[in-house]
């Protein structure tokens, strides 16, 4: 995988249309609790942190999958959720150190970040770039 | 993998050699019954719902019939999905399950896409919502638990944990009764319990806020057999997101004050 | 004592036939299933004893032989004397004492024990002259009733064994493979599939390790040649199955054998631990380097474990349910790996094929089915029993020339061939030449040898209900239109049977058995329906009677009939008063009776105890 989604908190104004666009980008009816990145308070004055799956190395959430649901797409780099395997049984919710896999209570499924197969909408929508998708060289050299 | 050719339903179509043919067909969106089908799981081939009719230029007008789930392509197959034969099986197939389920909302609604609106046989008087598809039993040997399992032959088989007992097995996941179908395998949630096949559970609750997670026995054996640590299903989803925001939050107010400096 | 070369083998052979020579007169006892039954161990000990006591001179015990089915089931408990071949039936141990004097010290025949012949009452002394034996030929059968059956020294005497000695010294397995197919040899267990390709299929499957499996699940009822081969003539099995293991390079072998027969399990496992002793199974087997053993695996009372795949589940522990056979189980069976899957018979088969060579079988029976096929004749017949014909024999040549005919010489109805899968054939299908082909043509099977002969009291009706309900039962239970529509079909039969059925019922019956055919998973599903199909192709007839004038023909759907007593014929002799078990007929002596039709429940008794012909059923 080339690229990573970084996140700038201190770039964040907190205007939510990170979660605005996750959820639109995944289902018809967008709603902000339906959201695969989730803008919290980050513990200081005007900070806000999104926290969304970190796509891990050695992915809790993989591990837990009984049924072998959740795999990397090696182009992407991402960790996917296949909606036609999952069993609904609530080990990667438990598991994900994170909490970044979710019940979606109005479609009854469980959902994850799976950068939007390439093209993240949340980065895509960011209008101050707190959310930026870039390849690896230059992610690790601007946080640098 | 190697790509073969097939025809299905007068179209050319490719596909991987040794592919099942229900994949192939789901991918061309064509519409196919299968209620034992799921992707959790091997097929099975039990409701023969998904049978096509399936020939070769060399069988000479010869036809064979066949589950799609578990049929695997290979070059020169001549398929066709919805023939008089294929539609008359479907129609008696879900005309047998309305006789025996005639009360079940699923197969009320699948008859009818076929015609059936009232069985052609004797209604069965007790009939439950079990269509014995399995998806149950199989997605419990799936996550290695084999806790239930159909028991008796034929027309008295049933699902059942052993010996009509709480399954010793059970860690009540409830994959069980989110596969099943129909709805026919029900359970209990209360605070911080659970309740299925007569056993009882005690849910894990958040170490922060106190909201119930997964069942105890879940989780220790996820942790023990899949190298997860306990402790990360110690605290809830929300909770652990919140955690991570704190984490984040302490990094980026270290950086503003940095900069300003 | 480990016989580790082909000569240690012939001497052995050698010296067991000379000293059978010694022996003189035999005395062969049939412990077959059905002889045994009917209380062939008593017999057998009634003779030890008066052995013992009598001390005959130039005869010892071990000229007493405790052999397998004679097949002439029907006039057993059977005791032949050897070398002449007297043959004596209905034998109780109180006629032990005079065969003794008159037939073993003596030369004389018991007359009163001798087979009489059905036409011109003749007796028989010897079964050679008996049309029961003469038109067989026992080719599966050959050594049951001809050795002892617990003894592999008996096997070895009559040249056992040697098939394999010459298999594994002189022969490549290419080379068994191609005798194999040579003898055009077709599965005896009902499928047909040609074991020489299947051998080579699996010979040539390159996913280790192989299996060698015998089907012994028998499950068809009435059928007993399995049986029988396996009590009477165990080691034909294993010889059998050690030369397919040598042509199909596995090492590993089971024999599933039905719980419901643990004198075969019992017999079976005596023999495998005798051939191990002999060197004949286990590590180096004859002192070569080729190594096979064999394990007995049980089954636990389904009809459905007869079925290869349900059958392989079953031997790896796991519950007996078939799977879609889209890849063949001679590729992925018994734990997924290559798999020779044959039936009982066929094994037997197979020493004959290699010590005779495989033109020698092709040379008999028909060109696409050759050889000889065993078959249980049973049902109204005269002379029931286990026989063994060259394919190609008509049934009528069956039935009334080895069969002797009806019983009480009444008209020939059908004839149920293959068990609950197969079909009834009427009697104009008398001559068709039994073969694979010819019964599948004629909408009936061979199955694996079952033949069920019906007169015109047997209804179609009834046997298609019984042979549904038999299938409903059996069912695994997995696929829906089997465990469904076997179960519907099972219903809507036993509306007709009870006079409630419609014409509309019949053609939803022949509209749903299409389905279950084309639907089944198995072949359990597949040729379910057979029973009703095939019956109501030659016998339309009687399902309308049933329907549109509530009779019952035969007089046997208990619904439709009636029992009563002709008051002409009575003469008040109170026998079925006596006989009936709910008390429903009343009478003095002298006096005419009369049947309560309330109460009575059909069950025939009176008419069987009646002496006058007075009971009439209609």
């Amino acid at each position: 995988m080339n690229s990573r989604l970084v996140v700038r908190p201190n770039l964040c104004i907190g205007c939510r249309t990170c979660e605005l666009a996750c959820s639109f980008t995944h289902s018809a009816d967008g709603k902000p609790g339906r959201s695969r990145i989730f803008m919290l308070d980050g513990g200081h004055e005007k900070l806000w942190v999104t926290v969304t799956c970190l796509q891990c190395d050695d992915p809790a959430c993989v591990k837990s999958c009984l049924v072998g649901a959740l795999r990397r797409n090696e182009q992407t780099g991402a960790i996917e959720l296949n909606q036609e395997t999952c069993v609904k049984c609530m080990a990667c919710v438990a598991a994900c150190p994170f909490g970044c896999a979710i019940l979606d209570h109005t479609h009854d499924r469980v959902v994850k970040c799976d950068l939007c197969g390439g093209d993240p909408a949340c980065a895509r929508f960011c209008p101050t770039k707190a959310l930026d998708y870039r390849p690896i060289a230059q992610a690790a050299k601007k946080a640098g | 993998m190697a790509t073969v050719t097939i025809q299905v339903n007068g179209r050319a179509v490719r596909a991987e050699k040794g592919e099942m043919l229900l994949a192939v067909l789901r991918r061309e969106k064509i519409d196919i019954p299968a209620t034992c089908n799921h992707e959790a799981v091997e097929a099975f081939g039990a409701c023969r719902l998904c049978t096509v009719e399936i020939t070769r230029d060399e069988w000479k007008g010869w036809k064979n019939y066949v589950t799609s789930c578990l049929y695997p392509v290979e070059a020169g197959l001549i398929v066709r999905t919805h023939s008089d034969t294929v539609i008359e099986l479907r129609r008696t197939l879900l005309d047998l399950q309305l006789a025996r389920h005639p009360r079940t909302p699923l197969i009320q609604q699948m008859a009818a896409e076929y015609g059936v609106l009232k069985t052609s046989y004797e209604e069965a008087p007790d009939g439950d919502d079990c269509i014995l598809c399995a998806l149950c039993t199989r997605v419990c040997d799936a996550m290695g638990f084999r806790a239930i399992s159909t028991v008796g032959r034929g027309h008295g088989k049933r699902v059942a944990p052993p010996l009509d007992q709480p399954p010793p097995d059970c860690v009540g996941c409830l994959a069980c009764a989110q596969i099943c179908p129909t709805g026919f395998i029900t359970y209990k949630e209360f605070g911080a319990g659970r309740e299925i096949w007569g056993k009882q559970f005690q849910m894990v609750t958040c170490t922060r806020c106190g909201a119930p997670t997964i069942t105890r026995e879940f989780a220790d054996n996820l942790a023990a057999r899949r190298e997860i640590p306990r402790e990360y299903f110690d605290v809830c989803d929300a909770c652990h997101r919140a955690e991570l925001a704190g984490t984040m939050g302490r990094i980026a107010q270290w950086n503003r004050e940095e900069a300003a400096r | 004592m480990k016989i580790t070369s082909p000569a240690q083998l012939s001497r052995l052979q050698t010296d067991l036939a000379a000293q059978d020579k010694k022996l003189g007169k035999k005395v062969m006892i049939c412990c077959g299933p059905g002889c045994l039954a009917n209380g062939a161990t008593k017999l057998v000990q009634a003779f030890r004893s008066e052995l013992e006591k009598k001390r005959i001179r130039d005869f010892r015990v071990e000229a007493l032989k405790e052999t397998g089915c004679h097949g002439f089931c029907e006039k057993g408990p059977l005791v032949v004397i050897e070398p002449q071949g007297t043959f004596y039936t209905r034998v109780t141990p109180a006629d032990v004492p005079e065969i003794i004097e008159q037939s073993i010290r003596g030369n004389q025949t018991v007359e009163r024990l001798l087979y009489r012949d059905q036409a011109t009452g003749e007796p028989k002394t010897t079964y050679h002259e008996i049309d029961f034996y003469r038109k067989q030929t026992r080719i599966a059968l050959r050594n049951l009733g001809k050795i002892d059956q617990y003894s592999i020294d008996e096997y070895i005497r009559v040249g056992g064994y040697q098939a394999l000695a010459k298999v594994l010294t002189t022969m490549t397995p290419d080379q068994v493979i191609t005798e194999v197919k040579a003898s055009g040899l077709r599965g005896r267990g009902g499928a047909g599939f040609h074991t020489g390709r299947k051998w080579e299929s699996c010979a040539t499957a390159d996913d280790w390790p192989h299996y060698v499996v015998c089907n012994g699940d028998e499950g068809d009822p009435g059928a007993f040649m399995d049986r029988s081969i396996m009590e009477g003539d165990p080691h034909s099995v294993l010889e059998g199955m050690i030369i397919c293991a040598f042509a199909v390079k596995s090492k590993d072998g089971y024999i599933y054998v039905r719980e419901e027969y643990p004198l075969a399990v019992q017999n079976l496992q005596r023999a495998i631990t005798q051939a191990r002793a002999y060197g004949l199974l286990g590590e180096g087997i004859l002192g070569t380097e080729f190594s096979f053993d064999i394990k007995i695996s049980r089954g636990a009372g389904a009809f459905v474990c007869g079925e290869s795949s349900a059958l392989m589940k079953s031997v790896a522990g796991e519950v007996g349910e078939p799977r879609a056979k889209y890849v063949r189980s001679v590729l992925k069976g018994l734990y997924d790996k290559p798999t020779v899957l044959n039936n009982v018979e066929s094994y037997a088969n197979i020493p004959v094929i290699i010590a005779k060579g495989g033109a020698w079988l092709a040379a008999i029976g028909t060109p696409k089915s050759t050889g000889t096929k065993a078959f249980s004749l049973v049902g109204k017949v005269r002379n029931t029993g286990l026989i063994e014909v060259p394919m190609g024999t008509t049934l009528r040549e069956i039935i009334y020339g080895i069969g002797g005919g009806i019983l009480h010489d009444r008209p020939f109805k059908a004839v149920q061939t293959g068990g609950p899968s197969g079909g009834c054939l009427p009697a104009d299908k008398l001559d068709l030449p039994v073969d694979f082909d010819t019964l599948t043509d004629a909408y009936s099977m061979m199955g694996s040898g079952g033949m069920i002969v019906m007169d015109e009291r047997t209804c179609v009706v009834d046997v298609a209900k019984y042979f549904l309900h038999f299938l409903v039962e059996e069912s695994c239970g997995k696929c829906t239109p089997c465990r469904e529509g076997l179960f519907q079909l099972h219903e809507l039969a036993n509306r007709i049977s009870d006079g409630r059925g419609t014409e509309a019922d019949l053609a939803l019956m022949e509209k749903l058995s299409e389905n279950i055919i084309i639907g089944s998973l198995c072949g359990l599903g597949k040729s379910g329906p057979n029973p009703f199909v095939s019956t109501i192709r030659y016998f339309r007839e009687e399902y309308l009677a049933h329907i549109r004038d509530h009779k019952c023909p035969a007089g046997v759907c208990t619904a439709l009939i009636r029992y009563d007593i002709v008051a002409e014929k009575c003469d008040g002799c109170m026998a079925c008063i006596h006989a009936c078990a709910v008390n429903a007929i009343t009478g003095r002596k002298g006096k005419v009776h009369v049947i309560n039709q309330d109460i009575c429940t059909k069950c025939g008794a009176c008419m069987a105890v009646c002496r006058r012909d007075a009971v009439e059923v209609a």
